[in-house]
């Protein structure tokens, strides 16, 4: 689904600039997620140093959608990109089991966030193209994501390279951007 | 939320600093319904339509093992052209062996390996090094990372910019490797032979006063590094040649320091036999001495042309709509009048940018790889 098609369908929203953050561990998926929704190339993507961004306006409604590094070094910056944000899309390479710990901690900590209290939470388990992948129910199940309380939450399986699934994502992540409270 | 995943927690980065328990006040309850698959595991908390299946729901289920090694000893071991197929490929806890994955493949991860030879063929998507030790490899592949690594030779070819993270004793040269079938593995993998950024690493972690990488000698042999399979191994059967004229990937200088200010831009247009002219060209220029530096191979739109090719535009905007061109940085005193002597001999029937004298060349050059680079980033 791209950019302005989603934009197009938030104008029900109540505020007139939506904000998407892009987080999860380094080489998940994040960027080529966002090209996906951009509609560019995937074939040439660098890892990122610092952040992406895209940004569509349509009829005053202006969506846009972050994509921040994941090495390790640079997460302690996530925090600087928290603000305003309406959904948070968390990206996990579900084919990289050695890292699902390191992963879960990571969004653990990212849930108990004030900045990020109550902002609905879209999983993409990526990489689902591959052949060992995890998949989405047990990767769930592995995060303990039902016991979330305080946000709606939802956990699509997708493969960011062929856009399997990622349409799906954003229809959720539309759906729940009004849901938010602030 | 409590973790499943997890054991104990072991953070490596000291930088977080302690959290005060914080509420956070919440307006109304989820919804009941939820979202199940068959073994009853929510996938969400709102009221939406049962999951979907997808591709992969669909596909024949594999076992695991089967694209992995874990924990091998003292062995030769890895993949036959023809084996993995693009699929994706594990490498984990092993020690003092030689790995030789000999096919084109998704995504390659090695962890917690020591004292390994290892050939990667190439790798459509990225090359992940983690908790490995000694290491010298052969590797072709869109992204290449590493993190908490230590002394690594690593022959590379790389699509983007290599990154690496709490990594020491990293040493980088450009890709060198030849067996039959490599040429096709390239291309099942999206992987260009001329885009190759092997020099410029990106180090997210660097120490004040110290490097955490460098550049191999320029005459280091692959053989010295990775040996050529064992010979009553599985991989007798693959010709795997460690001839530098030979490589699949042309050796380029990349940022080593050049011998000469002059340099030559030449550029070949999409066409039926644009690959192998390219390759004639670096043979041609490199057997009188010259020396490759660089290579791009890219596409380029109308409004690019005049930009990057300034006067000799107008003839060239139709060439760049075939497909993408293939440039070269050739360097060494003389070379751009040994670039013209080689298209009149060799190329007449071919359209190329030769750069046209060497006080202009520089600039030619410099236009040219930035606009590539630009194009190629985000």
């Amino acid at each position: 689904m791209g950019l302005l098609s989603i934009l197009r369908r938030l104008k029900q929203a109540p505020e007139q600039e939506v904000r998407l953050l892009l987080l999860g561990l380094d080489n998940a998926g994040k960027t080529t997620l966002l090209k996906q929704l951009a509609a560019e190339d995937t074939s040439y993507i660098t890892p990122t140093q610092g952040f992406n961004i895209k940004s569509v306006q349509s009829s005053g409604f202006k969506l846009n959608v972050w994509d921040i590094g994941g090495q390790r070094k640079i997460r302690p910056y996530w925090k600087n990109y928290f603000e305003n944000t309406d959904v948070l899309i968390y990206v996990i390479d579900s084919s990289d089991r050695r890292r699902f710990e390191e992963t879960s901690l990571e969004l653990a900590e990212l849930l108990e966030e004030e900045k990020l209290a109550a902002v609905p939470l879209l999983i993409f388990a990526n990489k689902q193209d591959l052949m060992t992948a995890t998949p989405a129910s047990e990767l769930a199940e592995g995060l303990n994501l039902h016991t979330i309380r305080d946000r709606m939450w939802q956990v699509q399986a997708c493969s960011a390279v062929s856009a399997e699934g990622v349409q799906d994502g954003m229809t959720w992540v539309c759906r729940n951007i009004a849901v938010r409270k602030k | 939320m409590g973790c499943f995943f997890s054991k104990k927690s072991k953070r490596k980065s000291g930088d977080k600093e302690d959290r005060t328990p914080t509420t956070t006040t919440v307006e109304t309850t989820t919804t009941v319904e939820t979202t199940t698959t068959s073994n009853a595991v929510p996938l969400g908390n709102s009221t939406d339509e049962a999951p979907k299946q997808y591709s992969w729901d669909k596909r024949e289920k594999v076992d695991p093992k089967d694209y992995m090694l874990t924990g091998l000893k003292d062995v030769t071991v890895g993949r036959l052209p023809g084996k993995l197929n693009g699929q994706q490929f594990v490498i984990q806890e092993c020690e003092n062996c030689n790995i030789y994955v000999l096919d084109h493949s998704a995504t390659i991860t090695i962890d917690d390996c020591v004292n390994c030879r290892i050939v990667l063929g190439p790798v459509k998507g990225s090359v992940f090094f983690r908790d490995c030790k000694d290491i010298k490899c052969v590797v072709a592949c869109q992204q290449f990372r590493t993190r908490d690594c230590k002394k690594m030779d690593v022959f590379l070819c790389c699509a983007t910019q290599p990154i690496i993270e709490s990594s020491t004793g990293m040493k980088f040269g450009c890709f060198q490797y030849f067996y039959p079938e490599m040429a096709f593995h390239f291309k099942d993998a999206g992987l260009s032979i001329f885009n190759n950024n092997w020099s410029n690493i990106h180090d997210f972690t660097p120490v004040s006063g110290e490097n955490n990488w460098s550049l191999l000698p320029e005459a280091s042999a692959v053989q010295d590094f990775v040996p050529v399979p064992d010979a009553e191994s599985e991989f007798k059967s693959v010709r795997i040649s460690n001839d530098p004229a030979r490589s699949i990937v042309p050796l380029t200088k990349g940022g080593r320091r050049k011998d000469s200010e002059e340099s030559c831009l030449f550029v070949f247009f999409a066409g039926e036999y644009t690959t192998a002219n390219a390759r004639k060209m670096i043979d041609e220029a490199t057997a009188k001495g010259f020396v490759l530096i660089q290579t791009k191979e890219v596409s380029m739109r109308p409004e690019d042309v005049k930009r990057v090719f300034q006067n000799s535009a107008e003839d060239l905007v139709e060439l760049i709509t075939k497909g993408p061109v293939i440039a070269l940085e050739l360097n060494g005193d003389g070379v751009v009048e040994a670039c013209k002597n080689i298209a009149n001999e060799v190329f007449s029937g071919t359209k190329v940018f030769i750069s046209d004298n060497k006080n202009t060349s520089s600039r030619d050059v410099d236009s040219f790889f930035n606009f590539a680079d630009m194009q190629m980033g985000l």
